[in-house]
């Protein structure tokens, strides 16, 4: 059966940011690969133009009055923060700075 | 104990207005219902100081529109303020919001009684409802049975008669598949008519909160409560007001009715099938005319769902990452390890399937060759749907390919979830409203839904329609009294 | 041996300074207290929703016009997905297919030679938490997070670190003169990434992007450094690879941040929650005549007044003299511009006031450099009401009256004066007429003297001249 690589398993969970165990990458390696053998057909699908749908409405955007407004407290975030310093959400030092 | 509940959405009101009930009755029969119907998995959340103190709260109002003090189940998808909001997964086991959905603060300014919180597929993945961290919800009719999804609970305690009106969430058919399965009615509105702000987004292009009540008019009168422009998502569309109850019951005479012949061919079992066709003859029986037409791009819908919606769901789900609210992995090594098992722990595999599948799509080339393109057909095939509106009022054709099914099946297979929504999902891709109707039964007895799609903006039509059926069939549609029975 | 050539390409990014975020109703504002002006949208929350600020739009597209870019009349928003914990929705709201603005070109003088800098395009996007860090933790402060910015990328046009200073300089005042942004580099509201590289041929060598550059004379100081290390390496036989450096003004010379990902995955697709933006032909025209008066066309009207370039220059640096100028368009304005450059700014600095917090209003100020053009006050008495000038209602007259100021412009009580000075002053005269010109000034100091110094000075002058004549 076509499967996908360890290799590409790996990066996809790269970009998903997504920690897979070595049973779960044998998993995907079939899994991943059937729904993409699925939408492959969409590359034999001719359309009519190159015009996109990006959401399907046809209206046009109304933007807002430059206004304050919707401000929030820290003290009514925090709860849902797993870790805080202060007035700070703390995180594992960043690096790539 | 007297059933209030199971009365018509005008007796109630007439009950309150003269006080021979209170709202407290309506909500104390909703919770003993929850209760004894424990079985069903419906809800994640009860909401029941908050529900006591509206009720209460509301014995001193005048009762002022007919939606007033009536219970209503909300999708946990839904954004309520102070009231845990799960998407029924870990990741959002503990998750209490600090705002309300507009949905919500529609809700409220009716007046009506926010029961709890119900049961889903995880973030609106999947069509079983069998993706959720908190277990399915079983189907009233069968209850080995799923209930379909996502929007699995609200369709199953509409379907028992638990409460009479709730809310779910559409993306790929997650109103009107599960109410198919259920036997009840179930509106995905036109993209833009009702508010996404509060809505968890799944695919921000497709997402569209709905209405799913056991009958057409409350059907009609839930979306007249949620519908309009909001300030807080600019896809939302500035339309005239209108009654969507207006049509129902006018004569469907004349009326012209198309349907694709790709939504009666082989993939439709034959009894669904059978149970369409009698309708067509019902609909021209009546002075309808009905056609059989061609829609391009159906046969790829499921493709081009697959590639937008798990191409945004990656996107939208980026946000949970252990940092600013939701599940967070404890004592991670580094950053990367906190991303990487948080999102591994907290997201369930369909979920975690989609991110990977959706991320994938979009890579290197790929937003071009995937993305881009289905957003090109997506174009071609509105157009199409548009073609077809030219020269019909509405589209009809069955909601799904086959009916409820039992618990455990499929969940093995990634694309199996898709197929269940092949019949609804080309509605999404274009934005136009679609509904569920009950016609009929299978030979085990479940529910046969069909499906009435109308042009952008034309739900009031679809109501006509779907109403005029619903009082020919006159079904017996309350699954514990056929159980009785 | 040929020499190397540079090539370089800039990356600004400039907050645009609007009352509220770029997609949500919070304040735009983040030197305060941390987490502060924040809201559910501003930290990603599920459910929320991006609301585009008219007004941030309205402040790209001026900038647009000002590059003379072509506008895209039709345009949508896309999302750049990466994670980190700056980006709170792990993706950033940005424009990558449909820019506001896109060719456009800015011209800078370099060697008394006009050069068009290229404009490849300029975007809108949303800014990222602040963060610190300390030790084996980060601190995230969203306060900047959604911040409206504009991007601007030019051609790879600029061939010296000048250029590349001329071309940061030019774009600064063109953006902080249309009131587009504060242009603070050392405050971080206008931050510059420079692209370099090096080549003997015409073929482009491999660049460098060197980051987040602190002031414009550091990018000067950057870019040098950074051809010269490239060309060492070159040299020693090494070859260039794609990286991100950062600049060390200690150290003057740029250091390796990391060396890019091959092809740094974005995953760039169209943002779904907002609908296409239409931008109308009347709208853009709306917006172009609502562009104040620029530097270039300011320089023109200054030079047209003979104010010297060192004076222009000056007033262009201080945009609330040259705002406060356009107000007048019949008065000497070179006198006018010296005033406000020497003792109002003198007195303001000394104050620490700014000119919109005194009194001296339209009138006033007319009034006094009339009467200085005119000769009718000396400066002396307008140092001496200059702060009655800039903190009273009074007008000029009332003021004069109440400090006792009398401007003699009696012909007669000068003459008077003029006369008895000169009688005691005899010799001066005979070593005025053998050609001692100073002895003029000595003369004229004594009658000032006399005066107070409230004598119309031309008058006394002219009477002097007379006078001494006659002798």
């Amino acid at each position: 059966m076509d499967k996908l690589s360890k290799e590409e398993v790996l990066h996809v969970a790269d970009l998903a940011r997504i920690y897979v165990s070595d049973e779960e990458i044998e998993n995907y390696k079939i899994e991943l690969k059937q729904l993409l053998s699925d939408v492959e057909k969409i590359k034999d699908v001719k359309g009519y133009d190159d015009e996109i749908l990006i959401s399907p409405t046809d209206s046009f955007l109304t933007p807002r009055e430059d206004v304050e407004k919707d401000t929030v407290e820290f003290n009514d975030i925090k709860k849902n923060i797993p870790n805080t310093f202060g007035n700070f959400v703390e995180v594992p030092v960043m690096i790539n700075e | 104990m007297s059933k209030y509940l199971s009365l018509s959405i005008k007796e109630i009101n007439e009950l309150l207005k003269t006080k021979k009930i209170k709202p407290i009755d309506l909500v104390n029969e909703a919770f003993e219902e929850i209760e004894s119907n424990k079985d069903l998995n419906c809800f994640i959340t009860l909401d029941k100081e908050n529900a006591y103190n509206k009720a209460r709260e509301l014995e001193n109002k005048e009762v002022d529109n007919i939606l007033f003090g009536i219970p209503i189940a909300i999708k946990d998808n839904i954004i309520t303020k102070h009231l845990k909001t799960t998407c029924a997964s870990k990741m959002l086991e503990n998750f209490v919001p600090i705002y309300d959905a507009t949905v919500i603060e529609k809700i409220n300014s009716k007046n009506m009684i926010i029961i709890g919180k119900t049961n889903m597929d995880e973030f609106a993945m999947g069509s079983t409802s069998q993706t959720s961290y908190f277990g399915p919800p079983t189907n009233p009719w069968n209850k080995n049975m799923i209930a379909g999804g996502s929007s699995g609970g609200s369709a199953s305690c509409i379907s028992a008669r638990l409460v009479p009106f709730a809310l779910g969430s559409d993306t790929g058919g997650s109103i009107r598949q599960p109410a198919s399965y259920c036997g009840i009615v179930g509106m995905k509105p036109t993209y833009g008519r009702v508010s996404r702000y509060g809505l968890v987004a799944f695919a921000s292009s497709l997402d569209q909160i709905g209405p799913m009540t056991t009958n057409v008019y409350n059907n009609a009168l839930l979306l007249n409560a949620i519908v309009g422009f909001d300030e807080h998502d600019l896809t939302s569309v500035e339309r005239k007001e209108e009654d969507f109850t207006r049509l129902i019951g006018e004569d469907i005479k004349g009326m012209k009715i198309a349907v694709p012949n790709f939504f009666l061919s082989d993939i439709i079992s034959k009894e669904i099938k059978e149970n369409v066709e009698k309708i067509i003859e019902l609909l021209k029986e009546n002075g309808a005319t009905v056609d059989y037409v061609d829609i391009k791009y159906l046969d790829n819908a499921v493709n081009l769902y697959q590639i937008i919606a798990m191409g945004e769901a990656s996107s939208n789900l980026a946000r949970f990452d252990g940092i600013k609210f939701g599940y967070s992995y404890e004592n991670p090594e580094n950053l990367e390890d906190l991303y990487r098992k948080s999102r591994a722990i907290g997201f369930g595999k369909e979920v975690k399937r989609r991110i990977m599948v959706g991320s994938y799509l979009l890579s290197g080339e790929n937003a071009t060759t995937y993305y881009n393109k289905a957003l090109s057909i997506r174009d071609d095939m509105r157009k199409s749907f548009k073609d077809t509106f030219q020269n019909y009022d509405l589209i009809i054709g069955p909601t799904t390919t086959s009916t409820a099914y039992n618990l455990g099946e499929g969940l093995d297979d990634p694309r199996q979830t898709f197929m269940d929504d092949i019949l609804v999902i080309p509605v999404n891709m274009a934005g136009l409203p679609g509904l569920n109707i009950p016609i009929g039964f299978s030979k085990k007895h479940l529910p046969i839904g069909l499906h009435i799609i109308g042009d952008s903006f034309e739900e009031a039509k679809m109501y006509k329609l779907a109403s005029f059926i619903e009082g020919k069939l006159n079904l017996e549609l309350n699954p514990l009294k056929e159980v009785a029975k | 041996m040929t020499e190397y050539k540079k090539t370089i390409g800039i990356e600004v990014h400039c907050e645009l300074k609007t009352n509220t975020k770029m997609f949500s109703t919070s304040l735009n504002g983040y030197q305060t207290i941390a987490n502060k002006n924040i809201c559910a949208i501003d930290l990603g929350y599920p459910g929320t929703l991006p609301i585009v600020n008219k007004y941030a739009v309205e402040l790209a597209l001026k900038a647009a016009i000002l590059l003379n870019c072509k506008i895209n009349r039709t345009m949508h928003f896309d999302r750049k997905n990466y994670f980190y914990p700056d980006l709170p929705k792990g993706y950033q709201i940005t424009q990558a297919r449909t820019p506001i603005g896109v060719n456009g070109y800015v011209e800078i003088e370099i060697d008394g030679k006009t050069k068009k800098i290229g404009i490849h395009d300029i975007h809108i996007e949303e800014d990222t938490a602040k963060s610190i860090h300390k030790e084996d933790k980060s601190y995230l402060d969203f306060n900047r997070a959604g911040v409206p910015l504009i991007e601007i990328v030019t051609e790879p046009d600029m061939k010296s670190s000048s250029e590349a200073m001329a071309y940061l300089e030019k774009l600064k005042e063109i953006l902080y003169y249309a009131d587009i942004s504060d242009c603070k580099m050392e405050e971080g509201s206008m931050r510059c990434d420079v692209n370099v590289s090096i080549s003997k041929t015409e073929k482009l060598g491999v660049r460098t992007e060197t980051k987040n550059i602190g002031s414009i004379s550091s990018v000067g100081l950057a870019i040098n450094e950074e051809a010269k290390r490239q060309e060492e390496v070159l040299e020693n036989g090494g070859s260039i690879k794609e990286e991100t450096r950062r600049y060390s003004e200690l150290e003057n010379k740029t250091i390796l941040m990391r060396v890019k990902e091959t092809g740094n995955d974005y995953r760039y697709f169209p943002e779904a929650d907002i609908p296409y933006l239409t931008l109308t032909e009347e709208y853009i025209e709306k917006v172009k005549n609502d562009i104040p008066i620029m530097p270039n066309e300011r320089r023109k009207i200054y030079k047209k007044h003979e104010i010297s370039e060192i004076n222009i220059e000056k007033i262009i640096q201080d945009k609330t003299i040259s705002d406060y100028l356009l107000n007048f368009d019949d008065i000497n304005l070179k006198i006018a511009s010296n005033l406000l450059l020497g003792d109002i700014k003198a007195y303001l600095n000394k104050e620490n006031k700014k000119l919109s917090d005194t009194k001296l209003t339209i009138e006033k100020f007319k009034t006094v450099v009339n009467k200085l053009d005119k000769g009718e006050i000396p400066n002396k008495v307008f140092k001496d009401i200059l702060a009655n000038l800039l903190e009273t209602e009074k007008t000029f007259d009332e003021i004069v009256k109440d400090n006792n100021i009398e401007t003699i412009s009696d012909t007669k009580a000068l003459l008077e004066i003029v006369n008895n000075i000169l009688n005691n002053n005899e010799p001066s005269i005979i070593e005025y007429k053998n050609g001692h010109d100073r002895i003029l000034k000595f003369l004229m100091g004594q009658i000032m003297k006399e005066t107070k110094g409230s004598a119309n000075p031309s008058l006394v002058n002219k009477i002097l001249l007379e006078e001494i004549s006659k002798r």
